[in-house]
């Protein structure tokens, strides 16, 4: 998204390394005083290659590729794929692996939201905030790392169903977390709405109406927070959505505000699901076997990552490798919102805007280059060790 | 609206420009239009509040193309497992998904390698412009009209003619030069 800049006017760039973005990402804005009039984003800092790298390695191979995209939503994407998967391979996966799947996708959810609420108090001035909601946000890591092993990427998803069982100690360590995190979202809530300083950095602040949510292809939480009814465990269930339905969570302010309500209103609904999930697991199998040729065909596959919908387009002409893969992430969607909303608004306000959309900036990416004089491009990695080691002595 | 009515009303509004609709999921529908009538086809859907832009995607089917005027292009492409005198000239199908609740609804255009443009869609969806920025510098195909045609994930020093998710990319024959903005 672009808005030409006008002759005499002051360019502010922000980024690709900048204290207000955890991730590169470069943006221009286009300032008269302390109005932004005009804004463009540059992106591809973190481009991998990874929608050409699916084409030279195998269905199974790129299930663990794939989860790589994000370190957040990691095993959204993962699921994503191997619902693409199974649907071509015409494989159902038994009732107990989508439960498991689902869960592990609501936990992920709260990790995810903990996460952005963090890193958008801290946008704002409020490291208090920040601080508690990502001591809390512990509690999640620990219960996935309790579950898979793992706190960042789980590798729940086989294809054909899951690789984790979930135990009777494990269901009374996510009831009991569960608890004490829906406690601590109270007071969240109750701070973002009825703090006079947290409110005066995000009332009536980036204000996005419905329709321009719709015209800008706004999704998840930050189309939720302007009245949009879209969410795609509700629209079109997948995995266990359907056995355990999902309340739409919407907001129609369109502010800062609103987004932040819709998200830890969404927590909580995240709550109520893994409870209801993990009390009322399906008994039965983890997997089933899928073919290492996957039939020739193409699927779209939708779900609804913590961000929003996240998009999958695979294509097999019957090998057992893909022959396309297409991932479209939900920031790619929100990217044109936030590059209008900011018009308008106050320069210090754009870090705060930019993170209500929960920005994620290696999911859009999807190959790192280090341009510096005699240093190869490709490194082994025992050199990406050592340089690792040079770096942060 | 159910998902079948949502796909029988998108079927319905798309059919003055439909040349044929293929049904690869109970939930999704195919339609094949040329590009003139694209936008036309776009904007019913918009007119009709039906649904929304979720994804514009390419797939390269290379076939035997017409000679390309990069002539790198074509030493690569002789060398290619693609080369073929009984295949068809090459083409890139270029997807624009729009989804309704569960249904989805594929307008889908295929531009040859000889005459590779799709009409830009940004008057009609501006967010579009991120997705066609994409298409462009991914698959080399040009976009007309279209408001930005700076890269947008590739560097700004990536060589022209490379197109990463053409099928005969192998990826690049030097390295990169050094970025100006590097001491």
């Amino acid at each position: 998204m672009e808005a030409k800049p006008k002759p005499n006017k002051f360019v502010v760039p922000i980024g690709p390394q900048h204290p207000a973005l955890k991730e590169p990402g470069h943006f221009e804005f286009t300032v008269d005083g302390e109005v932004v009039t005009g804004a463009s984003v540059r992106l591809g800092y973190v481009h991998r290659g990874i929608e050409k790298g699916t084409e030279s390695r195998n269905w199974v191979q790129n299930l663990y590729l794939l989860e790589r995209i994000c370190g957040i939503c990691s095993h959204v994407h993962a699921m994503a794929y191997s619902l693409g998967v199974e649907k071509l391979a015409k494989v159902t996966i038994p009732p107990r692996a989508q439960a498991i799947r689902t869960l592990a996708a609501e936990l992920e959810r709260i990790h995810s939201h903990l996460l952005w609420l963090g890193v958008a108090a801290h946008e704002g001035g409020f490291d208090t905030l920040f601080m508690y909601s990502w001591r809390d946000r512990e509690v999640v890591m620990d219960l996935l790392e309790m579950i898979t092993g793992n706190r960042v990427n789980y590798s729940v998803n086989l294809l054909g169903g899951v690789k984790y069982d979930i135990t009777q100690e494990q269901v009374d360590a996510l009831r009991k977390g569960m608890d004490f995190l829906e406690q601590r979202s109270h007071h969240y809530l109750k701070v973002v709405t009825t703090d006079e300083t947290f409110l005066g950095r995000t009332r009536n602040v980036g204000l996005m109406s419905f329709d321009q949510a719709e015209l800008l292809g706004a999704l998840g939480p930050t189309a939720r927070a302007s009245g949009v009814q879209r969410d795609v465990r509700v629209d079109a269930p997948y995995a266990a959505y359907d056995l355990y339905p999902v309340k739409l969570i919407t907001d129609p302010r369109g502010d800062l505000e609103a987004r932040f309500v819709v998200r830890i209103n969404e927590l909580f609904e995240s709550y109520r699901l893994v409870r209801e999930i993990s009390a009322n697991l399906p008994a039965g199998e983890l997997s089933v076997r899928v073919p290492r040729r996957i039939p020739e065909g193409e699927v779209i596959s939708r779900v609804e990552a913590p961000r929003g919908e996240l998009f999958y387009f695979l294509r097999s002409t019957g090998l057992d490798t893909p022959d396309r893969i297409k991932v479209r992430t939900p920031s790619m969607g929100n990217w044109a919102s936030v590059m209008t909303l900011t018009i308008g608004q106050n320069l210090a306000d754009v870090p705060m805007i930019l993170s209500g959309i929960d920005p994620c900036f290696s999911c859009n990416d999807r190959m790192v280059r280090l341009l510096r004089p005699g240093v190869t491009q490709t490194w082994s990695w025992e050199e990406l060790r050592r340089f690792g080691i040079e770096h942060y002595k | 609206m159910d998902t079948e009515t949502a796909l029988n009303t998108a079927e319905e509004i798309l059919k003055p420009w439909t040349r044929s609709v293929t049904i690869p999921e109970p939930n999704r529908i195919v339609i094949s239009i040329s590009r003139k009538d694209l936008k036309t086809g776009i904007k019913a859907l918009l007119d009709a509040h039906w649904g929304y832009l979720s994804c514009i995607l390419g797939v390269d089917f290379p076939g035997n193309p017409a000679p390309q005027p990069e002539e790198k292009m074509w030493e690569r492409l002789n060398e290619s497992e693609y080369i073929s005198p009984s295949k068809p000239e090459g083409m890139i199908r270029v997807h624009y998904v729009f989804c309704h609740g569960a249904a989805c609804v594929t307008l889908r255009v295929a531009p040859h390698y000889s005459n590779l443009w799709v009409p830009s869609i940004c008057d009609l969806i501006p967010s579009a412009t991120l997705m066609e920025r994409e298409l462009m510098e991914m698959f080399g195909i040009r976009v007309e009209g279209t408001p930005d045609t700076t890269h947008l994930l590739l560097p700004d020093m990536w060589p022209d003619g490379e197109y990463p998710l053409r099928k005969w990319w192998k990826g690049l024959d030097q390295e990169l030069p050094e970025s100006e903005l590097v001491d």
